[in-house]
């Protein structure tokens, strides 16, 4: 029922039960009186004296004391100063920035943390506020593979370009702190900018203005300052190492007790990450691609031949694998700017030797399908292959240079490096096997097969193992994830590895030396959804199983 | 346009390509100049004009300005010149308008069908069916089968039109409120001690305090802008936090007491033994304004050091290092809040603090006093207005003199007034269960979370004939059960006053336009009146504004006499003004404090010291239940049941995602649990699983439970103060266990029987 028909509505059903109370006629007009009047918003006719707009902000008389009169001199910059013995938890700063930077439902800048520790007679808490520490060596930017970070050379300001954002999401992988968070409904990140024009213009950033304990302020810090501190591993207890970024905010605490035995009180949370399932799809092909290609190159090197149609079908998936890093931007359209960082960021590297790699890979499969000129077409194949391992070593880089120890190059390395063999084979596999070739070719692609998903599952088993005891924390939180909540999936590709890498390439082996031929191409089909599968899982858990490393939460 | 600047521009759209520093989205992010004295505000959310209005959420009553579009408010920051906040607000005051957004809002009247469906309906059915099936129940078994329960969180004006259109219009003899659970055991306190309900305080006294001590009471979390007040005290002051828990108030303490559960009396008794024994007590102040000092000291002469410590758990040298703090401050200040309040004996121990106040004569100036912290937003209102414990204006239903004055201010006949007083909450839900209460009415509060013992609640809910719930949203727990739903509006969505913890009557506003049919609490007791066919005896009581005269005159010559506030306007000029405010002589300082004068409003004038054995817990933790629980506020996102903060996305940020209970690290060993493990918590009445968080911060053999889930008053034990008929929310016996891999817990457990609605 719209809100204007009420009234009418009304007086219809009055007849009936309501002559017993009272006169129909008069409910009708009340209730409809009453509607109208709800509709109607008074406080302005009514209480109009806040009407006399005054230009300056009322407020300053509280915070005026809480940020610098100038701007930073040469070699300083601003920076949150948090006194803890003054931060009570009630959280009144996140709720502040969100209202009056007007941010959508969602999201937040600003976010309170605890503490949590002492001796058993003196029990510590210690909420901590924080937002985006405005580093001096800020991982946001060095990653932004689009420059939408840039660092104000006077304030320090770490600020996000929003409208240069491409929202590849990079930035949230690489901020020690968590700070920069993705807006799915707008496809970019944004993040605190720590009211840089309300500073400005003289007044408190939103959050200094809404701490009713003056626990927040701004100050000017020496940038020598933060990087000595950094060096000296002063920052909180309970978070990232300082020395990554050099972040400029300052917690200080007159109370002994707020050092470090004290823990985040989410510590013990175990949570799987987000799985960028584009980012899996694309590691995974692209490196089948790769693989495809190297392998081409070993058979070209050994038998004098290229494999009938392997390396159309690496570039097929070369392509498939390109198309799915788009489906991880928010905004693909503005795709071709990420070559803009190459020189910082290992994503616009990665986006670069990919760029080189397809191109080289579409010249050799078409010189080798069209041109009668073998030592090109080698030439090129070499090319491509070169690009590809290059490819591979910056997809590497990519997630080692933000320093998740689960993805650290000896681990990631490793994986990406199997991945790209154990697929190289496996797609080598089913075009011997479609195109019936000789054993003396099938049967060392399989037993190559088996045996690099023997040596990668091994590895995955061994670091499995190892991590379970090992004191890095992030490291043994990830495998306890793996042995947790993820357990079905790490089974799952356990399963899948050892079917589609080591039992199905055996029937292939076997098919293929008792001349059964439906046999031999039946599993040698078989093979690649299988491999494929089983690294997608793999890829999956490297990416659910990482743990971040963040400011210390709440529970 | 030339060709130059098209070139230029071309080039410009060409570079924005590659290197876009300015756009759409970063114009979505803009801040400009508000105007109206706000600095830099969101761009798009710039106000064509503001007003200022307290907030809706608890006691201390900050001064909101909303920022209005078109009459509409698209946003608001904390009122920087008001006196309560002076510019700050906790995360629920900020977030105040966004939970007015809520899907799940009551939009149109719900009727539950045959088939227990609930159906959509108008407000004229709605009026009809409500009023004819409470006529209907009251011929058949009397007016008095008829209760409501009333709130602290609507306006005074509407809790007034509730109260007496109930008992005057509708012979409605039982109607109580859930201030009931949070505030009883202060007034009763006050009202024995000082011969009225008189919080004495103003928020100033935090800051001119140079002893604050806090007993049950977590500012910090609970009340976050008077904390601001401790931060903001000039005098180094101490700080004596008296609570079980290390929390955050305790963690800012100068001297923390973490006493075992309820041994507060004692200790409080503890302290006036010392202070007499060591000459600190005011002898001239106690012979001018008090009686019964002498009984008092004979009384807490067996309250040794030694024993006390043994019952709190304390240090001996603790116990009396607290009282000699106490005895040396100047302006020493007593503040309390539900730990006090919520317990089988509230009212004694509230008055344990009042007379250390009175024996140390620190009542009366600045920085001192006996001070409850009140709860909701109008519990203050509510007290005096709500027609329920107390007729109106804080007088006496079985007083003839009380009643022939009210009377005589309303044009009413007389005998429409009850003359016997309301049974309590847990009485009214006594007699739903005994059959004599067959339809209840109630409004803006959901017991089917928060009234203790919830199993045993909810069923006896289910016995009702007819049970009409008036609510903002459709999605209570209570709201589900309902026969009737009425959706109402809510705060910022009608005007009216709310009275603050000191005392402050301050305005709320209509600055948001309900959501489809909802109407104004005011409105809906307007329509009830008139279909109930007593409309004629509410004629002066047509808007909120005209019942606030009416109010005033009801307040005339009473201790809270306000009758000095010409109207809203005067309010609203004056930022809030504080009772009393006669209509002659009024002392019109912004922030007043009572009793400076030393004269209390027993008839003689004098205060009283009241005291009493303490007795032991209600459940005492053993064998099977070997834990003592705690159930208090959770984060200072969170209001009470939630039905309002968990609608913020904000404030879901802010609080615990999981329901939890806190263990200490020594117990969670011993069972082996790990934090983040799901555990079973149980009583005797009930269990619920949640999960664990390890924190010293409770001790050994405690857990601590925030309220704010549904689940926990499962566990709670319904026992009460004798005195004051508050649940003792605060300490019951449990055990607690490991959840096996995804257990599922049957909340009911054998002996619950099937509910009424659809909640399960």
């Amino acid at each position: 029922m719209k809100l204007g028909d009420a009234g009418s509505q009304t007086t219809l059903g009055a007849n009936d039960e309501l002559s017993l109370w009272a006169p129909a006629r008069q409910s009708g007009d009340l209730i409809a009186d009453l509607l109208r009047d709800q509709a109607d918003l008074t406080a302005v006719e009514r209480f109009s004296q806040y009407h006399d707009g005054s230009p300056l902000p009322a407020h300053g008389r509280y915070y005026s004391a809480l940020i610098p009169a100038a701007a930073p001199g040469p070699g300083q910059q601003y920076g949150f100063e948090v006194d803890l013995d003054r931060c009570s938890g009630c959280k009144a700063c996140v709720a502040g920035c969100h209202s009056l930077n007007g941010l959508d439902e969602n999201e937040a800048w600003r976010d309170v943390g605890m503490l949590i520790g002492g001796t058993f007679s003196l029990p510590v808490i210690q909420h901590v506020t924080s937002a985006c520490h405005h580093c001096v060596d800020p991982a946001c930017l060095n990653a932004c593979p689009v420059d939408a970070y840039e660092k104000d050379p006077i304030t320090g300001i770490v600020r996000h370009l929003d409208d240069q954002c491409f929202g590849c999401q990079y930035c949230t992988l690489a901020c020690p702190y968590d700070v920069p968070k993705f807006h799915a409904g707008k496809g970019i990140v944004r993040k605190c900018d720590m009211c840089g024009d309300r500073l400005a213009a003289g007044e408190a950033p939103a959050c200094v203005q809404a701490c009713p304990h003056e626990a927040i302020s701004i100050t000017i810090i020496d940038v020598a300052d933060i990087k000595a501190r950094a060096e000296a591993g002063e920052f909180l207890a309970g978070a990232p190492s300082p020395s990554i970024t050099q972040p400029s905010t300052v917690f200080l605490s007159r109370r002994s007790s707020v050092d470090d035995d004290l823990r985040p009180a989410d510590e013990d949370r175990l949570k799987p990450e987000h799985a960028h399932t584009p980012l899996v799809a694309m590691l995974v092909l692209t490196q089948l691609s790769v693989g495809g290609f190297l392998v081409d190159l070993i058979a070209r090197l050994k038998t004098g031949h290229t494999i009938t149609g392997l390396g159309a079908l690496s570039l097929a998936i070369g392509f498939l694998g390109l198309g799915a890093s788009l489906l991880h931007l928010g905004r693909p359209l503005y795709a071709y700017r990420a070559i803009l960082g190459i020189r910082h960021s290992w994503l616009s590297r990665e986006v670069a030797a990919f760029g080189l790699f397809i191109h080289a890979a579409m010249a050799y499969v078409a010189a080798n399908l069209l041109l009668d000129r073998p030592m090109l077409t080698l030439g090129l194949l070499v090319a491509t292959v070169l690009a590809g391992l290059v490819g591979v070593g910056t997809s590497m880089m990519v997630y080692h240079v933000v320093k998740r120890p689960f993805w650290a190059a000896e681990i990631g390395g490793t994986k990406f490096y199997f991945t790209t063999l154990i697929l190289g084979f496996a797609a080598s596999l089913v075009c011997l096997g479609i195109t019936g070739a000789p054993v003396a070719m099938v049967v060392p692609a399989a037993l190559a097969l088996m045996l690099v998903t023997g040596a990668k599952l091994v590895f995955e088993a061994k670091l499995q193992a190892i991590s379970l005891k090992s004191q890095i924390e992030p490291l043994n939180k990830s495998a306890r994830l793996l042995d947790g909540v993820l357990k079905r999936v790490a089974g799952r590709r356990l399963s899948l590895g050892i079917v589609g890498g080591i039992i199905v390439p055996l029937f292939v082996a076997v098919g293929a030396i008792g001349a059964d031929r439906g046999a031999m191409v039946a599993a040698s089909v078989l093979v690649l959804p299988l491999t494929i599968a089983a690294e997608l899982c793999e890829r999956w858990l490297f990416f659910t199983a990482v743990v971040k490393s963040k400011m210390p939460g709440g529970y | 346009m030339t060709l130059a600047n098209d070139g230029q521009s071309l080039f410009d759209r060409a570079i924005q390509l590659i290197r876009a520093k300015d756009g759409k989205l970063t114009r979505e992010l803009l801040r400009e100049p508000g105007g109206f004295g706000l600095g830099q505000v969101p761009a798009n959310k710039t106000p064509d004009s503001v007003t200022s209005m307290v907030c809706g959420f608890c006691s201390t009553g900050c001064g909101l300005t909303v920022h209005l579009r078109e009459g509409s408010a698209v946003n608001l920051s904390p009122t920087t010149i008001y006196p309560v906040n002076r510019g700050m607000a906790c995360p629920k005051g900020w977030e105040a308008l966004s939970v007015l957004d809520a899907p799940d809002r009551a939009t149109v009247p719900l009727l539950r069908s045959p088939d227990g469906n609930r159906v959509p309906i108008d407000w004229n059915k709605a009026m009809t069916t409500m009023v004819t099936r409470i006529k209907e129940i009251q011929a058949v078994h009397g007016p008095d089968s008829v209760a409501f329960l009333s709130t602290g969180q609507i306006a005074t004006e509407e809790m007034a039109l509730l109260g007496s259109l109930a008992k005057f219009g509708m012979g409605i003899v039982h109607g109580d409120g859930n201030t009931r659970q949070c505030m009883a055991s202060a007034v009763v306190a006050y009202k024995q001690s000082f011969g009225f309900d008189a919080p004495p305080y103003t928020y100033h006294d935090l800051e001119e305090s140079d002893c604050i001590v806090l007993i049950g009471a977590n500012p910090c979390i609970a009340h976050p802008v008077l904390w601001e007040r401790v931060t903001s005290n000039p005098h180094s002051p101490e700080i004596i936090v008296i609570d079980p828990r290390r929390t955050e108030t305790a963690m800012a303490a100068t001297m923390h007491l973490p006493v075992k559960p309820k041994s507060d009396l004692a200790l409080l008794y503890g302290f006036a033994h010392l202070i007499i024994k060591n000459g600190g007590v005011d002898h001239e102040f106690i012979k001018a304004h008090t009686n019964g000092f002498e009984e008092f000291a004979e009384f807490v002469k067996d309250y040794t050091p030694k024993r006390v410590a043994a019952e709190t758990g304390l240090h001996i040298a603790d116990i009396c290092e607290t009282a000699c703090r106490i005895q040396q401050g100047k302006r020493v200040s007593f503040w309390w809040t539900m730990g006090v309040n919520q317990s089988h004996q509230g009212v004694k121990t509230a008055q344990a603090a009042i007379n250390l106040a009175l024996m140390t004569g620190n009542i009366g100036r600045p920085g001192t006093g006996a001070n409850s912290i009140t709860g909701q937003c109008n519990a203050m209102g509510s007290r005096l207005f709500s027609n329920t414990t107390n007729l109106l204006g804080g007088r006496d239903f079985t007083k003839a003199i009380d009643r022939t004055k009210v009377a005589g201010i309303l044009n009413i006949p007389e005998e429409r007034i009850p003359d016997r007083g309301s049974w309590a909450y847990d009485q009214i839900i006594d007699g739903i269960r005994a059959g004599k209460i067959k339809a209840l009415w109630v409004i803006a509060t959901n017991p089917a979370h928060s009234w203790i013992g919830q199993n045993q609640l909810r069923e006896t809910l289910g016995q009702l004939e007819f049970l009409v719930v008036q609510d903002m949203y459709h999605s209570t727990e209570t709201a589900q059960m309902a026969d009737l739903l009425l959706p109402a509006a809510g705060w910022g969505e009608k005007e009216g006053t709310l009275i603050n913890s000191e005392r402050r009557i301050g305005l709320i506003k209509k600055v948001r336009r309900a959501p489809g049919q909802a109407l104004a609490d005011f409105s809906i007791f307007k329509l009830v009146a008139h279909y109930y066919g007593v409309g004629e005896m509410f004629a002066e009581w047509s808007s909120p504004e005209a019942v606030f005269q009416i109010l005033k005159r009801l307040s005339a010559g009473q201790p809270c006499d306000f009758s000095g506030i010409e109207n809203y306007q005067t309010l609203d000029n004056a930022g809030g003004m504080q009772w009393p405010f006669p209509a002659e002589g009024a002392d019109t300082a912004t922030e007043r404090r009572l009793f400076a004068d030393g004269k209390f409003f027993h008839a003689d004038g004098r205060a009283k010291f009241l005291f009493e054995e303490p007795r032991p817990l209600p459940e005492i933790p053993g064998g099977r239940y070997r834990f003592q629980l705690l159930t208090g506020r959770g984060s200072a996102a969170q209001w009470h049941t939630q039905t309002r903060t968990s609608k913020s996305d904000v404030l879901r940020k802010l609080y615990p995602r999981d329901p939890l209970v806190e263990i200490n690290p020594a117990d969670a060993k011993q069972l082996a649990i790990k934090a983040g493990n799901w555990v079973v918590v149980e009583s005797k009445r009930g269990r619920l699983k949640v999960r664990a968080v390890v924190t010293p911060t409770v001790p050994p053999g405690h857990l601590f439970i925030p309220m704010h889930d549904a689940s926990t008053n499962r566990l709670t034990d319904p026992v009460f103060d004798r005195e004051s008929r508050q649940p003792a929310y605060k300490s019951c016996a449990v055990s607690l266990r490991r959840a096996a891999n995804d257990e599922v817990i049957d909340p009911t457990q054998a002996e619950f029987s099937t509910l009424k609605g659809s909640r399960s």
